[in-house]
């Protein structure tokens, strides 16, 4: 189906009907005539900017004439930008500016390489992830079958991280001496925790182990 | 009686009009108004540098001393504008280097501005006091050394979001010693390190100094010692807010904020580490304008901070943040007038934080003076919508990006044609507004039924036909500038529509459905815009009328077609039809 396109009065406003502001108008020179040597009657036709189509108004009929158009119509596709190392991405979506996208990047490459994100619940959290103030590690007790899992980002401390183990796994005053805190770093080391600042530890834990002092491990 | 009243009598009235629009209407009263005005007209604002030419605004008004003007069309800052597009600000300065010696003031936004433009900025205005350069580009450190050693009464160096090419941090120590007249400085979007010294001495000089945004590589310990020394800032902007943990460091930073008794503003903090935010805490309870966009802080650090502020009006944050934080700052923050939520991962393919409609929902209801918002997330629902249209009638900014496109209502799985759709009907003073999500062309007769005050739209993924765009050119009455990407919108409703444009600012499509053919003739028979074509897979014209161009970019101008077009831009004009280029 052809687009028909016509010239013709636009649908707007009747002008000139009133009487007085037709004698107005004709007093006052717009800003064209006065200013820019344009003559009154082509000042009106200036004024008078045409549609270069008619909008049909039967909607009806236009739906169903945009349906034949879009067959024949090429279908935008998404702009994709094949820059990126995983999927592909739609250019300039999300709408951030550039400084935001690379601030972003950073966060995502520290995130990986800190643990700050929950490394070792993916998939099964189901709706919503688990949010970035969470720090779940695996907890392994020599001698117990089933590992546990803790959020470390509530702690501050060894002293509440201790204490907070003791708890989970029951471990009675006097057999609290002869277990020994060791983690797996990012290396995949397995290292004495408390031979480390704090600080050290909570950027590099990967996973947790409470080994009996018999055990003789090596780093 | 006679028409005696002397001019400058008349003059000095119109000292009192600083509105463009006043001073336009003024100037449209008779032949000596409208001479009286231009002479004394002294700050132009021109929203699109190709709508005017330098020779016209100079010819008109003579006297000018403060030029602010936009380039680049905003979908720029998201990449879809390609490199070398335009927007080059030197034929402005040369012209203006002539005829304005007396200017003070320049404010350009999305401009390439090089360090030939600069150096005969530093070199030509005698008295030049103001540089805003907001997301330009084009420039090195080079630039601005020439800046900071020629502007003798600078007090305004802002570079805010700008890409400069960081040759060295030494540009700073190009301040003269006696540049005392420094009031705002903003360096934060610079990467190298500068001259601490030479910065700590040029604040210390500079007692007007209320406005001081560091970049990142200002480290934290030093921070307390340039604080000092400018007790009376209102705007500061952070270094990186991170050092090992030391409690000199925390104590002679806790001292240093308890002394800014006038600081209002917060910006920054790269890097957090949460234990140096207590120093700041003294100056929470007069702060009101907060910037944690770039700080990678957990909810509950971000709440004990925000809490606290509690004259807060704007406040910038990442969605770390998260619901529940944004319900204590509803709780919290009464005053809020404007909310960002940035998002901390926008690439990834599942949500990293609990942020959904809810903060927003909350935020909504319970700050009564909400009217700006920005906000990322990866749900909304309409019921959502309609809450916080219902809560926040008074609405003037609305931006949702919904980050997967096209996602509809994750509650009953509807497109979101009647959240919008809330949204435009109650709040009846909305000025901008961004949509997202699923939506059809219902949303759009929403939107062109009233949203009446709507001046600026931006639309992506979104409706099913031309009846969509049509809705929106022909009822949106204050309509200036339109943003369309990737949407099914053609030829009928923009050529229907073509007399709109003429009203409007200017009108952007890109991945749409516009034919070549109807951009010649949109060009050919409207010759007060400029109807610009942008196509990277070379001329339009080697391929059928019908097939769809990749960018439309058209604009009312009076300067007539532009001169400086790359070889991707054809302007559509009478002119042998776009097929000469540049």
């Amino acid at each position: 189906m052809e687009v028909q396109l016509e010239l013709a009065l636009s649908s707007g406003s009747g002008k000139g009907s009133d009487p007085n502001q037709d004698c107005d108008q004709r007093k006052k020179r717009s800003f064209e005539e006065a200013f820019m040597g344009v003559k009154k009657k082509d000042v009106d036709d200036l004024h008078e900017t045409l549609p270069l189509l008619i909008w049909d108004g039967n909607e009806e009929k236009k739906q169903q004439f945009d349906g034949e158009l879009l067959e024949q119509k090429h279908i935008p596709k998404l702009a994709i930008s094949n820059n990126r190392e995983d999927n592909f991405v739609v250019v300039g979506w999300p709408p951030v500016k550039s400084w935001r996208r690379q601030f972003c990047h950073q966060i995502s490459h520290r995130e990986c390489t800190t643990n700050y994100v929950n490394v070792e619940n993916n998939g099964g959290g189901g709706g919503g992830g688990r949010g970035s103030n969470s720090m779940y590690v695996k907890v392994k007790m020599e001698g117990v079958g089933i590992t546990r899992k803790l959020n470390l980002s509530v702690h501050r401390s060894y002293h509440s991280l201790t204490a907070k183990l003791i708890a989970m796994f029951g471990i009675c005053e006097e057999n609290v001496e002869k277990y020994k805190l060791t983690y797996q770093d990012k290396e995949g080391h397995w290292l004495l925790a408390r031979d480390v600042p704090w600080e050290t530890f909570i950027h590099s834990v990967q996973r947790l182990k409470l080994q009996k002092m018999a055990t003789t491990f090596y780093s | 009686m006679a028409y005696s009243f002397p001019e400058e009598v008349l003059e000095h009235v119109f000292s009192f009009l600083s509105s463009d629009k006043d001073r336009n209407s003024v100037s449209l009263v008779c032949k000596s108004w409208y001479e009286i005005e231009r002479w004394c007209r002294r700050r132009i604002f021109v929203g699109n540098c190709y709508a005017v030419s330098p020779g016209i605004v100079i010819r008109r008004f003579p006297e000018v001393r403060a030029v602010e003007m936009k380039g680049k069309p905003h979908f720029a800052d998201f990449n879809l504008v390609p490199e070398g597009w335009g927007g080059y600000v030197y034929p402005w300065i040369a012209a203006m280097s002539a005829a304005y010696p007396l200017l003070e003031e320049i404010k350009l936004k999305r401009m390439v501005v090089t360090d030939e433009c600069l150096e005969l900025i530093s070199k030509s205005f005698k008295n030049f006091k103001v540089l805003v350069l907001s997301s330009c580009e084009g420039f090195t450190t080079d630039g601005l050394a020439s800046i900071a050693a020629n502007c003798r009464h600078l007090r305004e160096l802002d570079l805010r979001e700008s890409e400069v090419e960081d040759l060295s941090g030494h540009w700073l120590s190009h301040f003269p010693d006696n540049c005392t007249s420094l009031v705002s400085l903003n360096m934060s979007c610079l990467g190298s390190e500068v001259s601490f010294s030479a910065l700590e001495r040029l604040v210390a000089r500079s007692p007007n100094l209320r406005t001081l945004r560091l970049n990142r590589a200002v480290p934290l310990e030093k921070l307390a010692n340039l604080i000092r020394r400018a007790p009376q800032l209102v705007e500061l902007g952070t270094g990186a807010y991170s050092a090992e943990i030391r409690s000199d460091i925390l104590l002679n930073l806790t001292e240093a904020f308890s002394a800014c008794k006038q600081l209002k503003g917060l910006s920054g903090f790269w890097d957090v580490v949460p234990a140096y935010l207590p120093a700041m805490y003294s100056v929470c309870s007069g702060i009101t304008s907060l910037n944690l966009s770039y700080a990678t802080i957990q909810s509950f650090d971000l709440v004990k901070l925000v809490t606290q502020c509690r004259n807060l009006q704007r406040l910038w944050v990442l969605d770390y943040i998260e619901d529940s934080g944004l319900e204590a700052l509803a709780s919290s923050c009464k005053d809020l007038q404007e909310l960002r939520v940035f998002p901390s991962d926008p690439f990834g393919a599942e949500p990293n934080v609990s942020l959904t409609e809810q903060g927003l929902v909350s935020v909504s209801k319970g700050c009564p003076k909400l009217q700006s918002v920005l906000y990322f997330c990866r749900q909304m629902s309409n019921a959502a919508l309609i809450s916080i249209a219902k809560n926040r009638p008074k609405m003037v900014r609305f931006r949702l990006c919904i980050i997967e496109p096209r996602a509809p209502d994750y509650l009953t799985l509807e497109p979101l044609d009647a959240g919008f759709g809330a949204i435009v009907e109650n709040c009846k003073e909305l000025r901008r507004l961004s949509l997202s999500g699923l939506l059809t062309d219902r949303v759009f007769k929403y939107i062109g039924t009233h949203a009446k005050k709507l001046e600026m739209l931006s639309i992506a993924f979104a409706g099913d036909s031309d009846l969509g765009l049509h809705h929106v050119l022909s009822g949106c009455e204050s309509l200036r500038k339109l943003e369309i990407r990737d949407c099914p919108f053609g030829d009928k409703a923009l050529l229907a529509n073509a007399a709109k444009l003429e009203t409007m600012r200017s009108l952007w499509m890109s991945s749409c459905s516009v034919s070549y053919g109807a951009c010649k003739l949109l060009g050919q028979k409207m010759p007060r815009l400029n109807v610009e074509v942008i196509d990277e897979r070379g001329p339009p014209d080697s391929r059928p009328d019908s097939c769809p161009v990749e960018r439309l970019y058209v604009y009312r101008t009076v300067a007539g077609r532009r001169i400086d077009m790359p070889g991707f831009v054809w302007t559509m004009d009478d002119e042998d039809s776009g097929l000469r280029f540049s």
